[in-house]
């Protein structure tokens, strides 16, 4: 059931792959979808023929997940598409340096230090107010084809 | 104006009773009397700009909304300002009656205006019909425009003659305004080259105003004391030439033509629905008079021609928006609902027409297979199917639709079913829809858009013909009988009975199926088919019992079973198509003979799922796994079919889909776990809970209640754990506002599982209270609500749906467990009252009744309490240490306050009062000082003396009026409502201004 034939092991890096095929048709809304080699989330899926009584193909809009730009695509329905493979992971904010980054402690007691602040003014702040009013953050680190970046935090009480 | 209302509203009365008929007759005077210069001069006249004028202020007196002489008087509309919706004018088809009753009949009907108009309109036109430009002239479009307006003139002006002296009007009029529509051939021709074609479209009009005031026979007669043939005739002539120029320029742009196409369509369609209407009232069924029925055949014939042609012209057109079949079949429906009716009118003649036209296509299909490029016939196949479906059947819009009337009445003497011409049709185009199960055939003739309109048709016509339960309802028809329903039985049993079970049925119906396998299985990635395969088509067929009997023991449904359970092939199709076929599968189960079989159905077809869903939480490897695209990708296909499953819960397969819900309970915790910030699996995982728990509820015993009660609760906790607190970031907005929308619909699906659990004290379907296992419903909800209520804001509650459901459940909850109020500790006590005070001023009608029903409530629980001497709401109603005191955290006198302010100040739906009153009863007789002092304020805010004694009166009669006494039963809340409504119709005239 879990849809091997769709596993593709031969994309190079061992383990797990950036992306997987799905059949156009079957992403929706909300979905992930790879546009111009950029991981997108899907907002928008409308359906068109080619001529009248041709097959269907899908117009996708999508916007980068991590710079929020839209991208769009037209694929025939029945054709596939890659899907990227969208990880988040949550970790508990120790420190924001000076030089941008930030230091954050993994599920394992160790501290990952090599994720850059975003680079906005508005999502900077809301980090850097959080952190600053001296509450306890975790923060959600999502990461895609070889990016990552923080996309959302929670408040989990006071320091 | 800073006016009371009642002011305004005696303005319009004086002014619609008074003065009216006088401006009228000013009017009129003042255009007859430049009526002889007019036509001694030139247009540039200013006599002309006088009639112009005069004739303009006519029109603007007939379009007035009258309303006191129709019933007399008419009470005002106190409660909200009453808006005039003046866009009736714009659409052009829209026809307003003119019902100013008995009053203006010497105005209007005697004096012979119309003569005089009529006659005015024709020598101008005979004078000045060498200059183009003079049709679209002021003088001659308001002339018209007064003709069109006093075509529509009828209701009490007319004596009750049975509308006799309204045809001698009509004839009148028709005779002036038929030059502008006949002969019609050489009118369109003059347009065509060039003359405007305003006059025509208003000739068209004046037809429309006629068939709405007249019933189809009348309609025919008006014009046979002046030509040799009927209205009808004139109409289908004149359709039949709209037509011909409409196929003859084939050109997107709206031209005069397709505005005449409207306006004439939409005059069949009032008379023929005036047809209709009859036939239930009198039970004789007026058809069209003969020669209406052959102009109908005639024109309908016209109308098909030219929708081939038009479908072949449009063949290849590749604009990808407007040819989508759900964009034209909602933009042709209506026309093609006008085209039907056109159609049945003369029956016995289109379906002959109609089957040879598709039995033609077809069989060039065959001919130039390989040779022609089919395009263009499979257009005119597609939109022959499309006019065919709805010729033969209606929409049954939920229900079983009957055999179209006019299709039972006309087909009388067809007693041998394989020539009766609605079986012949039928079954032509099934046996064409047979032939896309053959690959070649398929692939050559089939595209995915043919098979839209073949799946279409099918879904329209099945309800109505296939296994039609009719024939075993045969004992009803003696009924029918001696009501005089002579209607020819033989007729509809025909056609049914070929249809039926025990006939053609079956094998029709294994058609069906095999046919919608294929749309799954030779289509991928056709969406809208397999969507209509699935939503229309299958969902179709199981809502009848007798059909889910034969389709279960069909082979090729077990066929499509067995895939659905086992192969990957459907795991390609839709998520959402897929939890639509689930239900449609388990939902046929209930055509098998006993519970135990049916169980087990569903068991075979489910079972792999919920093995795959446990397997797969249980993986040690669950978390690195699970972001995998293809794993997200199965688990969502497998939710959303066991969500499917859920909703088609009936008491015959309830135990294996509880058994089914609860092998995955477990699951569902992991998987909400792990997919926490995966919102597009998290909503289907809450989703499939709400269905589940709301289909099984009803029926569990209490052990089971406590168990799945004891998951709701974890549910909530570990979904709001997950999310309380939580800010996403975003560089996009418009992630952003996916971000929000996401959260909006995981909150309204979780407060429908508190609603879905709120069920279980009101239908209880075991064998032991559910309080047996120490589960107490409310606490539970209560509880729910608690944790939910923190992750709704204010900005999420403009969503109106979650809104809605909000404030149901809310008042649901304060209105069934008042008690439970009491015991709220103070956060979670003044969030409810902060919840209902911003309830009550919300817009939403609908919302504020919810508040006022759960204050009414809440009050009449503490006045019953208090009054036998226990607490009530205690500290929650009154401060037992300062009752004079602050008002502020006393429940119901804020309320009291607000809502006095709202019902003498605000606006608000009239329909509002009942429930205002009720909610308002009980808390005057919990805050009775309080209700004096703010009376009496507000009668000594009132300057006038004169409002100052209506308003005092008012006060008093509120309370005291109708033996009203200080007891909460029904008889007092009826008096109150009454009570208040009286009062709020006396104050509010001259509390608000405006």
């Amino acid at each position: 059931m879990s849809d091997e034939e769709h596993h593709f092991e031969s994309k190079g890096d061992a383990g797990a792959s950036k992306t997987y095929p799905q059949q156009a048709g079957a992403i929706r809304k909300n979905g992930y979808i790879v546009i111009k080699n950029r991981p997108c989330k899907v907002v928008e899926v409308s359906t068109s023929k080619t001529g009248k009584h041709g097959h269907a193909k899908c117009h996708f809009v999508g916007i980068d997940i991590f710079n929020g730009k839209k991208l769009e695509d037209i694929v025939p329905s029945s054709h596939n598409c890659d899907v990227p493979h969208v990880t988040r992971t949550d970790y508990q904010l120790i420190d924001i340096s000076e030089d941008g980054f930030v230091s954050l402690l993994t599920e394992n007691g160790n501290t990952k230090d090599d994720l850059r602040l975003p680079t906005d003014d508005n999502l900077l702040s809301q980090i850097k107010d959080g952190f600053g009013d001296g509450k306890d953050l975790v923060v959600t680190v999502m990461s895609s084809m070889g990016e990552e970046q923080i996309c959302a935090l929670k408040d989990i009480g006071p320091k | 104006m800073g006016l009371p209302r009642e002011f305004h509203e005696q303005c319009r009365r004086s002014l619609e009773l008074d003065y009216l008929k006088v401006f009228y007759c000013w009017a009129r005077g003042a255009a007859l009397s430049v009526t002889s210069k007019i036509l001694d001069s030139d247009l540039a006249a200013p006599e002309v700009k006088v009639c112009t004028a005069a004739m303009r202020l006519m029109l603007q007196i007939l379009t007035w909304e009258f309303q006191y002489n129709r019933k007399g008087t008419k009470s005002i509309n106190h409660f909200s300002a009453g808006v005039r919706h003046d866009n009736a004018l714009t659409n052009r088809t829209d026809c307003i009656l003119v019902q100013p009753g008995l009053a203006w009949h010497d105005v209007l009907i005697s004096s012979g205006d119309t003569v005089w108009l009529s006659n005015l309109y024709a020598a101008l036109r005979q004078k000045f019909s060498p200059q183009s430009s003079w049709i679209d002239s002021p003088i001659a479009v308001s002339a018209r425009k007064l003709l069109v307006q006093f075509c529509s003139v009828t209701g009490t002006i007319f004596p009750s003659d049975s509308g006799q002296s309204q045809e001698q009007y009509l004839v009148r009029l028709l005779s002036g305004i038929i030059l502008w529509v006949e002969p019609s051939d050489a009118i369109s021709k003059e347009i065509e080259s060039g003359k405007s074609g305003s006059e025509m479209l208003d000739g068209c009009r004046a037809l429309l105003a006629m068939a709405t005031v007249t019933t189809p026979a009348a309609f025919d007669r008006l014009l046979k004391s002046i030509r040799p043939y009927g209205t009808l005739t004139l109409l289908s002539t004149l359709m039949g030439e709209v037509i011909k120029v409409l196929i003859s320029q084939n050109s997107e742009e709206e031209t005069w033509s397709w505005e005449a196409r409207d306006i004439l369509l939409d005059t069949w369609t009032a008379l023929l629905m005036h047809s209709l209407q009859p036939l239930h009232i009198t039970g004789g069924g007026i058809s069209l008079p003969p020669e209406g029925a052959v102009a109908a055949a005639n024109l309908f014939a016209l109308i098909v021609d030219s929708e081939l042609k038009a479908a072949s012209a449009s063949a290849y057109n590749d604009d990808s928006d407007s040819d989508y079949i759900h964009a034209s079949i909602s933009a042709m429906d209506e026309r093609l609902s006008s085209y039907a009716l056109i159609a049945r009118a003369a029956i016995d003649v289109t379906v002959p027409l109609l089957t040879r036209l598709f039995t033609e296509r077809v069989s060039r299909l065959h001919q130039g297979r390989g040779i022609v490029d089919p395009t263009e016939t499979l257009e005119e196949l597609y939109s022959l199917l499309l006019i065919t479906g709805h010729v033969l059947a209606d929409e049954g819009e939920g229900e079983t639709p009957l055999v179209p009337d006019a299709i039972q009445r006309n087909f009388g003497d067809f007693l041998e079913a394989d020539k009766h011409p609605v079986v012949l049709l039928s079954g032509s185009i099934i046996k064409f829809a047979e032939h896309s199960l053959d690959p070649d055939l398929r692939a050559s003739f089939f595209s995915p858009r043919l098979m839209e309109a073949v799946i279409w048709f099918l879904s329209r016509w099945s309800p109505t013909y296939l296994m039609s339960l009719e024939e075993t309802h045969d004992r009803n028809d003696d009924s029918l009988l001696s009501r005089g329903h002579q209607l020819p039985q033989n007729s509809r049993k025909t056609v049914a009975n070929y249809f039926s079970e025990y006939s053609y049925g079956k094998f029709v119906l294994g058609t069906i199926v095999r046919v919608s396998i294929i749309t799954f299985t030779s289509y991928p990635g056709e969406n809208y088919l397999q969507g209509m395969t699935c939503y229309q088509l299958l969902h179709a067929l199981v809502r009848q019992k007798n059909i889910c009997v034969h389709l279960v023991a069909l082979e090729s449904w077990r066929e499509l079973a067995n895939a659905f359970a086992h192969e990957k092939m459907l795991f390609m199709l839709n998520a959402s198509h897929q939890r639509s076929l689930a239900q449609t599968l388990v939902l046929s189960a209930s055509g098998l003979g006993n519970s135990e079989a049916a169980n087990q159905y569903v068991k075979d077809l489910m079972g792999h799922m919920t093995k795959y869903l446990v397997e797969l939480s249980s993986r040690n490897d669950i978390r690195s796994i699970s972001q995998q695209p293809d794993i997200i990708l199965s688990i969502t296909c497998s939710l959303e079919r066991l969500r499917g499953a859920a909703r088609a819960s009936e008491p015959r397969m309830q135990k294996s889909i509880y058994e089914m819900g609860l092998s995955v309970l477990n699951a569902i915790l992991v998987l909400l776990e792990v997919y926490k910030h995966e919102s597009s699996v998290v909503y289907v995982l809450l989703k499939f809970v709400v269905a589940w728990v709301d289909a099984q509820i009803t029926y569990l015993e209490a052990k089971e209640t406590a168990a799945v009660v004891d998951f709701c609760m974890r549910l909530l906790q570990l979904y709001s754990s997950h999310n309380i607190g939580k800010i996403s970031l975003s560089l996009s907005n418009s992630l952003l506002s996916d971000a929000k929308t996401e959260k909006y619909k995981d909150l309204r699906a979780l407060l429908q599982l508190l609603s879905a659990l709120c069920l279980k004290d009101l239908v209880d379907l075991s064998s032991d209270p559910v309080e047996s296992e120490g589960t107490n419903i409310s606490q539970v909800v209560f509880f729910g609500l608690h944790i939910v209520t923190p992750l709704i804001s204010l900005e999420l509650l403009k969503y109106p749906k979650l809104c809605h459901d909000y404030f149901s459940l809310l008042s649901h909850m304060l209105e069934v467990y008042p008690e439970m109020v009491g015991q709220l500790n103070n956060d979670a006590f003044s969030h409810v009252v902060e919840t209902l005070s911003f309830g009550l001023h919300h817009q939403d009608s609908e919302v504020v009744n919810m508040c006022l029903k759960a204050l009414r409530a809440l009050a009449s629980y503490h006045c019953k309490e208090t009054a036998a001497g226990k607490v009530g709401l205690g500290s929650r109603a009154s401060d037992p240490r300062n009752p004079s005191g602050g008002t502020e955290n006393r429940i119901f006198s804020r309320f009291l306050q607000s809502l006095l302010q709202l019902l003498l100040f605000g606006d608000y739906s009239p329909d509002l009062v009942g429930a205002a009153a009720d909610a308002l009863f009980p808390m005057i007789l919990c805050e009775q000082s309080l209700y004096q002092k703010l009376g009496n304020e507000l009668i000594e805010r009132q300057a006038n003396p004169e409002f100052r004694l209506r308003l005092t009166n008012a006060f008093q009669a509120l309370t005291s009026l109708n033996q009203l006494t200080c007891t909460l039963d029904r008889m007092n809340y009826q008096r109150f409502r009454k009570n208040l409504s009286n009062f709020l119709i006396e104050v509010r005239g001259f509390l608000r201004t405006k």
